[in-house]
């Protein structure tokens, strides 16, 4: 704090990225308006220009359900079109090198949670994100993997999209649209529910896409790196983290949960610059 | 190599943004279906078109893409009259029966194809009806078991569709008559406009009209297309003139129909 003009002001340090937030609110909007616009195209009246395709040829994890049934029919899931393998394959190239990406800056159910999120921060401060008991949370961490795996059978032995039924980011953009299952609104609601007390819960405990590009923080090219040397150990990356990622002793991050958001970063909420950065290489 | 929030901002658009313009340029990035049901994974029909996948958002001629059905028997068995039967939405079928006290639809598309294709079809707790046209054309074009020739005889209904015409009736090759069968009307005395070939007459409907497989195959110089083709696309893809292929297959159609 300094004084300027007699009045004590806070001097201005950015505290997030901000433009994480920007490009959240393009990809929302974009997912959003393609989603209306699909409806509207049902009865002739789309917005031109704009694309109206479904849904499920805009989700990535599409082409995740369909590789299955793709190399052993040579046919795609029932609802999914290529243009879903072509997002999964460039969402796992991005993740590749930066890590989950996808989920931390694009994908408008993760944005949305953020936003209810901020409710929630606002009304238990430092005690949001941490209801969950330590031991319980790292047991729920593994049940993605569990969901994933499930999905992928029941898809392959069917052919068909049962996830649907489930998928809360079916239900955010479609349930104006009578096609959303109940319990896909009712996880949706959960899901938005829960966000109040923990950040993300759907892309913790139950997201498969989730868990499929969580596994490239094993072996990613650019991983959030902590230099041990200047750290100040004020322990404030761990508690920015949306994934709860104790930053602040790792001098690697490599946690399957890490969705790249850059919060815990040198550039947002690490007050020594250069200590924690999303590199490559190593750190002096 | 380090990264800050902005260069990455701009890598995530390029790579996604560049990714889905080079996969549209290549006609990769298909939003739309293909319009092919998904296969069978197991069992002795594995790897072959499942009737159950059939979805509203096809036609009669992306069906018979899929399936041995052409248009025209499609539009015979559901009463559909038109001049271009491969371009029928299987979803129209059903407002066109709403007041008929049955659902004649999707299902009953399905149904269909999987009893003429020879294809499983799982009935257990449906109530699935059929017209009865598509029930003669079944059991006099269909090898059906004991039980699906029962479930057809519970399931056939004669109603008539809203709004349109009746269909023309079967010629006495694809559909002979049956006992179970009402007359079929003297096919000559349609008018022949019916047999007229046009640019979207497909083989499927030459057949129909009684043309034999051999004559036509002799004509275009080739084995058998697709049967949901239209003469004017084959001749268009094979370098054949279509006018000439036209006058030659109207010669014959008119020889047998005379």
């Amino acid at each position: 704090m300094v004084k300027v003009f007699g009045k004590r002001v806070r001097l201005f340090r950015p505290r997030t990225i901000w433009i994480r937030k920007l490009v959240q609110w393009f990809f929302f909007l974009l997912i959003a308006l393609i989603a209306v616009n699909h409806t509207l195209a049902e009865s002739g009246s789309a917005i031109p220009v704009l694309s109206s395709a479904s849904l499920h040829a805009v989700c990535p994890f599409g082409g995740v359900v369909t590789l299955y049934t793709l190399a052993s029919s040579g046919v795609l899931v029932q609802k999914i079109h290529s243009s879903a393998l072509v997002l999964a394959g460039l969402s796992l190239l991005l993740a590749i090198f930066f890590g989950p990406v996808f989920c931390g800056w694009i994908c408008p159910l993760g944005t949305v949670q953020e936003w209810v999120g901020k409710l929630g921060r606002k009304l238990f401060k430092r005690r949001y994100n941490h209801f969950v008991p330590t031991k319980l949370d790292n047991i729920l961490r593994y049940a993605r993997y569990g969901i994933l795996i499930w999905v992928l059978y029941v898809t392959a032995i069917s052919g068909t999209l049962i996830f649907e039924a489930y998928d809360p980011y079916f239900a955010l953009f479609n349930f104006w649209s009578g096609e959303v299952a109940p319990t896909a609104l009712l996880i949706l609601g959960t899901t938005l529910v829960l966000s109040v007390f923990v950040e993300r819960p759907w892309c913790k405990y139950a997201c498969p896409y989730g868990a499929v590009l969580g596994l490239t923080n094993l072996f990613r090219v650019f991983s959030i790196k902590r230099a041990a040397s200047t750290c100040k150990a004020d322990g404030a990356c761990s508690i920015m983290c949306p994934m709860n990622i104790a930053v602040d002793n790792k001098t690697v991050v490599r946690d399957h949960q890490c969705i790249s958001c850059l919060e815990c970063t040198s550039e947002a909420i690490c007050p020594v610059a250069k200590t924690v950065v999303f590199t490559s290489g190593g750190l002096k | 190599m380090t990264l800050t929030s902005k260069p990455l901002a701009a890598i995530l658009f390029i790579v996604m943004f560049g990714g889905i313009s080079v996969s549209s340029a290549l006609g990769w990035w298909q939003t739309e279906s293909a319009k092919v049901p998904a296969a069978f994974t197991e069992g002795e029909f594995a790897g072959q078109a499942n009737p159950a996948d059939i979805r509203g958002s096809y036609t009669f001629g992306d069906i018979a893409n899929s399936f041995d059905v052409a248009p025209d028997v499609l539009a015979r068995a559901f009463q559909i009259t038109s001049d271009d039967p491969a371009s029928f939405a299987v979803k129209d079928l059903e407002s066109l029966y709403l007041d008929s006290g049955y659902e004649i639809g999707t299902n009953s598309i399905r149904l269909f194809v999987a009893f003429y294709a020879g294809l499983p079809f799982d009935t257990t707790g449906q109530e699935i009806y059929l017209l009865k046209p598509a029930a003669d054309i079944l059991l006099a074009d269909a090898t059906l078991t004991p039980e699906q020739t029962a479930y057809l005889q519970a399931h056939t209904v004669e109603v008539a569709p809203a709004d349109v015409e009746a269909a023309p009736a079967p010629s006495e090759e694809s559909a002979p008559e049956t006992e179970s069968a009402p007359p079929a009307p003297d096919p000559t005395t349609s008018s022949t406009e019916e047999y007229l070939v046009k640019g979207k007459t497909t083989f499927g409907e030459l057949l129909q009209w009684g043309v034999p497989q051999d004559v036509i195959e002799q004509m275009i110089e080739a084995p058998m297309p697709d049967l949901a083709m239209t003469v004017k696309d084959h001749a268009t893809a094979t370098g054949l003139d279509f006018e000439t292929l036209k006058t030659q297959l109207q010669a014959e159609v008119d020889k047998i129909k005379k």
